[in-house]
């Protein structure tokens, strides 16, 4: 037992050798999710409309104002512009404008839009058509189709906890595959390889070591990020220990694999570049953008390869309440990919290191 | 100018035992560019599928709609593969499709008879995005659907009109903008690892004591980086032509013209980094996360031009912000920018600053060893 003891202490003490690289690996999800959550579409979008100078035209900046969710969330904002402006008061180019107008007799909304993408004119288009579809229903009466809605959840979750939660396998992934990586090949370039050589400790003591310290770090790692989504979004998930135990496979796969990569490698620059492609790789394919299931054929079977998608699927009962996939096989799934990846360590370990003793 | 040409040949000797190096600056955006590519690059329908239980025709016809109803990236808004009932419920509890659409027995009677027909629509609202986007779509199946049926028509009728007969699409806007990203990290890993291989190695004390200037042995240096970041940026360049066909043509010069600024701007600072840094592998992770940080908040998703007031203003701080939509307009249009000029100028007074800023300190720093 002091054997262990010793071995996780001196794991401990290796964090000093390679500070930058800790700091970077806890903090740099946590950034990106915050800058992420900066960017991503928000539901609310500005749309420019010419001052109304017709009833129709005011009727159509009425039925705007209507176009919400069933919470109330507004989908247009109806930003009220001249017909000369080009440029709004920061000094943007106005990307739309819809002005009421009569074309051969009949009043309509025409949208004239700058250099927009597909995208913005898709978003674009569809708010405008909503609001003027109310005025149709409005004038059909009792003949007017209602679509009655049914969401699978009680109230729509922004997109942001999505893609927070789906970030927890890349951070616990990306803090274990790259100090895992990055240390075993430092061993290589600063020789001190040769110690582990010559220990009379059995590999499975020195990797087990190594395995805790990564996990226990990659674990923190995501420990931070749950800490930052929550207060960012008011979204915490059911059980904190629950997600603790669903990331601790990726946790171990990252691990293995950094280690597995450094020992291959040994030298750290190529071991960084193959780290940052694995982990980024399976964090977009592993359910990064929305779950695999929903990516069928190709992508849905490349998902399917990385642990990512898995704990994916059992985080989502954490933080949605209701379940996706079927958790045992995804719970085994990922024990199998843990026990094939320590071994695959063990192996690796005793090529590069025992088998030069 | 021999002396200057044996440095340099030097530079690219050194740079020649890790070129691995160049691969950093081409992971990070290619990584993006897959991601972006992987999602919004492909086709962007909704699978859907409709149950018609319609006793009449007007059913059949709304299941026709959803065909017809266009959106503009010239693929209907939803795709509807063809599923049995309890295939429909079973594929949307696996969250395999992403709602199914229940036309009632009763619809076609009541909506010709004016009695509040109804229709089920069951959609996925675990992502808001994608419950907005069901709402609106089903606006547009219904404006098409109560044309096709002969209501009518609209109190208010709708049009568009667009600057250009051809729509951009987002993928290839978004693909500029991590071309623009490539370039800089291409620069800025070749320089940081030489420069700090050169650190570490105790041979910038060569340097510091060399009889002349130190811009003979600097500037190589970010000649050979610049180089390095524009071989990085063309690359991708052309990734997302043989992706989505799009490419400068004989704007290429003006393309390698920009995004040399800009990366000029970022082998300065990374230069002194590598002077400085006791670990190596933070410096190339401090670069990739600094630039993503800097793609994202300085127009890496939409044009600039048309949110200036909602860039934060530390976005304003960095020359990629200015330079991302002239590139968009060499790029996706080949047209020239309307703020050519203006883009040149302050790109290349950004570049300016920057290299003599970080050249005279690493000057300093490198005399201050002697």
């Amino acid at each position: 037992m002091r054997r262990v003891r010793l071995l996780l202490l001196s794991e401990l003490r290796l964090v000093r050798t390679a500070l930058p690289i800790h700091l970077i690996a806890v903090v740099q999800p946590c950034v990106f999710f915050l800058l992420l959550s900066m960017v991503m579409v928000k539901p609310t979008f500005d749309v420019n409309v010419v001052r109304p100078q017709s009833e129709a035209g005011h009727a159509l900046l009425a039925a705007m104002q209507e176009v919400t969710t069933p919470d109330g969330v507004p989908y247009i904002n109806p930003i009220i512009v001249s017909a000369e402006e080009s440029q709004q008061a920061g000094g943007s180019v106005l990307r739309q404008r819809v002005v009421v107008e009569q074309r051969a007799g009949i009043p309509t909304a025409v949208q004239r839009f700058a250099l927009v993408d597909s995208n913005q004119v898709k978003n674009l288009r569809n708010r405008l058509t909503a609001a003027a579809l109310r005025l149709w229903q409005e004038a059909q009466g009792d003949r007017a189709v209602t679509v009655v809605e049914h969401p699978w959840l009680p109230r729509d979750v922004p997109s942001i906890v999505y893609f927070g939660m789906a970030m927890l396998p890349l951070t616990v992934f990306l803090a274990a595959d790259f100090i895992g990586g990055i240390l075993a090949a430092q061993e290589f370039e600063a020789g001190t390889i040769v110690e582990y050589r010559l220990s009379p400790t059995g590999p499975s003591w020195v990797l087990g070591a190594r395995l805790v310290r990564l996990t226990v770090t990659a674990l923190l790692a995501a420990g931070v990020l749950v800490v930052v989504q929550g207060w960012y979004t008011g979204y915490w998930p059911a059980s904190a220990w629950r997600v603790g135990l669903i990331l601790l496979p990726t946790a171990i796969v990252g691990s293995c694999v950094g280690m597995v990569t450094g020992l291959l490698l040994r030298r750290s620059i190529p071991t960084l570049a193959v780290s940052l492609l694995v982990t980024l790789g399976s964090w977009i394919l592993g359910g990064a953008f929305g779950l695999a299931s929903s990516f069928s054929g190709l992508y849905e079977a490349a998902s399917r390869a990385t642990p990512h998608s898995y704990t994916v699927d059992l985080l989502f009962g954490c933080y949605y309440g209701t379940a996706v996939g079927i958790p045992w096989v995804s719970a085994a799934v990922l024990a199998l990919f843990s026990v094939i990846s320590v071994a695959l360590a063990f192996l690796a370990y005793r090529w590069r290191v025992l088998g030069r003793a | 100018m021999r002396r200057f040409w044996i440095l340099l040949l030097t530079e690219l000797k050194a740079w020649r035992h890790d070129p691995i190096s160049i691969l950093g600056g081409f992971i990070a955006p290619g990584a993006l560019l897959l991601a972006f590519g992987l999602l919004f690059g492909g086709r962007l329908a909704f699978q859907v599928a409709v149950i018609n239980h319609d006793s009449g025709p007007l059913g059949d016809i709304l299941r026709q709609t959803f065909d017809e109803a266009l959106s503009p990236f010239d693929i209907p808004y939803y795709d509807v593969p063809d599923l049995s009932e309890e295939e429909a419920w079973r594929e949307y509890a696996a969250q395999r499709i992403d709602g199914v659409w229940v036309i009632p027995s009763d619809f076609s009677e009541r909506l010709e008879a004016g009695h509040n027909p109804q229709l089920e629509m069951h959609f996925s609202n675990y992502n808001d995005d994608r419950a907005k986007n069901h709402r609106l779509y089903s606006a547009e199946i219904l404006w098409r659907f109560y044309e096709q049926i002969g209501l009518p028509g609209p109190p208010l009728a709708l049009a568009e009109e667009y600057p250009r007969p051809e729509m951009v699409h987002w993928f290839p806007l978004i693909a500029v903008g991590l071309v623009l990203f490539g370039a800089s990290l291409g620069g800025m890993f070749n320089i940081f690892m030489l420069t700090y291989k050169e650190h570490v190695a105790k041979i910038t004390l060569e340097f510091g004591l060399a009889p002349r200037s130190l811009a003979w042995v600097l500037l190589p240096k970010v000649l050979l980086a610049l180089i390095m970041g524009l071989v990085t940026g063309t690359a991708l360049l052309g990734v997302v032509w043989l992706w989505e066909g799009v490419w400068p043509g004989r704007y290429l010069w003006a393309v390698w013209l920009l995004s040399g600024l800009v990366a000029l701007f970022w082998i300065a600072g990374a230069l002194l980094l590598g002077l400085r840094a006791h670990h190596y592998l933070a410096g190339p992770l401090a670069a990739v996360l600094g630039g993503v940080l800097i793609f994202f908040i300085g127009g890496g998703l939409a044009p600039v031009r048309f949110q200036r007031d909602k860039v934060v203003w530390i976005a304003w701080l960095f020359p990629n912000t200015y330079a991302v939509d002239p590139l968009r307009d060499l790029v996706l249009f080949r047209t020239w920018p309307e703020d050519w000029g203006r883009t040149l100028a302050v790109l290349v007074g950004f570049a300016v600053l920057s290299l003599g800023l970080c050249l005279w300190m690493a000057a300093r720093q490198l005399r201050r060893v002697r």
